[in-house]
């Protein structure tokens, strides 16, 4: 057995054992890189902090409470957001889809307006709404509409025909044939939808208070630039990757397992 | 008594890729007693599904009308259960949770409609996947499944589509028999549509001849019985009456 037999067989146990190096594996040469070039001082330091030097100031900003409070208001914004995108997007979705008349009336705009970048708001929302609260959050509202109403809308129109009539014909109503059959047939598509629409919004929020905030991650790194700071801009940049890795594996992805793969509805 | 009448229904629809109306049904009257099998057979687009989402009230006609027990047939209802060739099992639902779904949307107790459609899973052999999901059976269990979903919610009138076209050879048979078998034990009003002549004759007691959109021919079935396929398959009164049917289909 050559010695790469070996650690392979002691990684795949290892992995066994700890599913979560799974994840983290991949990371582990990227971080070998990273420090490599950083330590090569190809750049100078200050434009391109190593690992470990990153690692410090996460750690002193997390020990100052910055870094907690900020996230702590970035994912308020992103769930507030995301509760009002589903509010509005979700009902929407569901009217266009059992609607033949609303997905005539109302489809085109919907791809028109979905195709409009959030970020290309901006511009008008601080002329509307200034640099504030209601700019952040018209923009993650937007974000996160558009693939829950779109993904809603598809779900609820591949619903096969015969599952609506079957419930009538056992006695339902229009109330519980909405509630047992036309609700979870859509919902691994809605589901779907709210990872695809929680990501763009998480990405939205980043730029949006890049640009108008006074507090969250994409703030703290903005603020960072401004005071030359670059390892402070990459704590960021990997607190983002992190949350959201965190967020969707977490969450998201076990919810669509739970629902879709369980009844068959999505193939694996 | 609560009989099926269909009087001179005729159906025609706009067929937007033709560009024209394309009459599917035509003065087609028919009625059906408590207790009686009859089965409808004809080539595909003959229009006997039309004839079934008719009388379970998935379309409307545009002539003619349907009445059950004296009264006009509006929009599907509990009265008319409906077996589907697509089984349309609830996917989300357990085997279970789909046969008491009508119980329950009929307002009986939680525990009534669980009791009964244990019962009626019982009836074709399906206790033991009471608790798994349509997904994970077999396409003839889940048919079982569909039949006994329809039959738990005690309608007047079960309307059956092609309900076993979509599985294997050997599993028609047996699912045959077994509904051959149901219907012996309690006689339930049954319309049932397909294009298999062997299938008509051996569960009906009426077979009606449908092809373009027309009633053509009718013939009574008087076979005994019980029915089975060992003793049936090489029953000359069968042949003769299988040989009447193809014949009537083909020349219509």
């Amino acid at each position: 057995m050559t010695a790469f037999e070996h650690l392979s067989g002691l990684w795949l146990r290892a992995v066994e054992r700890w599913p979560v190096l799974a994840t983290l594996g991949p990371f582990l040469p990227l971080l070998l890189l990273w420090w490599a070039v950083a330590a090569a001082e190809l750049f100078p330091p200050a434009f391109f902090p190593g690992p470990l030097e990153v690692a410090r100031r996460a750690v002193e900003l997390a020990s100052k409470g910055i870094l907690g409070a900020y996230l702590e208001d970035s994912l308020l914004r992103l769930v507030v957001g995301a509760l009002a995108g589903i509010a509005v997007g979700l009902p929407l979705g569901l009217l266009l889809g059992l609607s033949d008349r609303a997905h005539r009336a109302l489809w085109p705009l919907v791809l028109f307006f979905q195709a409009i970048g959030d970020i290309a708001w901006l511009p008008i929302l601080i002329v509307w709404f200034g640099f504030g609260l209601g700019t952040m959050t018209f923009v993650i509202v937007y974000t996160v509409m558009f693939p829950v109403l779109m993904n809603t809308a598809l779900g609820v129109r591949s619903i096969p025909e015969v599952l609506p009539r079957a419930a009538a014909s056992l006695g339902a109503s229009r109330l519980r044939i909405l509630l047992e059959v036309v609700l979870p047939g859509a919902l691994p598509n809605i589901i779907t939808g709210l990872r695809n629409g929680l990501g763009f919004g998480w990405r939205a929020l980043v730029a949006a208070e890049i640009i108008v905030g006074t507090s969250g991650i994409g703030f703290m790194m903005f603020d960072a630039r401004r005071a030359g700071s670059v390892t402070e801009v990459v704590v960021g940049l990997v607190v983002l990757g992190v949350v959201w890795s965190i967020v969707d594996s977490w969450i998201l992805a076990p919810l669509e397992k739970a629902t879709g793969e369980r009844w068959g509805l999505v193939a694996r | 008594m609560k009989q099926l009448v269909v009087e001179n229904l005729g159906k025609i629809y706009f067929d937007p890729r033709l560009g024209e109306r394309v009459t599917a049904l035509e003065a087609v009257s028919l009625r059906i007693t408590p207790g009686e099998f009859v089965a409808v057979v004809g080539p595909s687009g003959c229009g006997k599904t039309t004839l079934l989402n008719l009388i379970a009230g998935f379309l409307e006609p545009t002539s003619g009308r349907i009445l059950l027990d004296g009264r006009p047939v509006e929009g599907p209802g509990p009265d008319r259960g409906v077996v589907f060739q697509s089984y349309a099992l609830f996917p989300w639902k357990t085997v279970l949770e789909n046969v008491a779904f009508g119980p329950r949307m009929r307002g009986l107790p939680r525990a009534e409609c669980e009791a009964r459609a244990k019962r009626y899973l019982e009836l074709v052999g399906l206790g033991h996947v009471a608790q798994r999901y349509p997904r994970e059976l077999s396409g003839g269990m889940q048919q079982r499944v569909g039949v006994v979903r329809a039959l738990a919610n005690e309608p007047e009138i079960l309307l059956m589509d092609e309900p076993f076209a979509a599985v294997d050879a050997q599993t028609r048979m047996t699912l045959q028999e077994e509904l051959a078998r149901i219907f012996e034990e309690r006689r339930p009003t049954i319309f049932f549509i397909t294009h298999d002549v062997n299938e008509a004759v051996f569960l009906a007691d009426r077979v009606l001849v449908l092809s373009k959109g027309r009633l053509r021919e009718e013939l009574p079935v008087p076979i005994p019985r019980p029915r089975r396929w060992a003793p049936l398959v090489e029953d000359d009164a069968f042949k003769g009456l299988v040989g009447r049917v193809l014949q009537a289909v083909r020349a219509a």
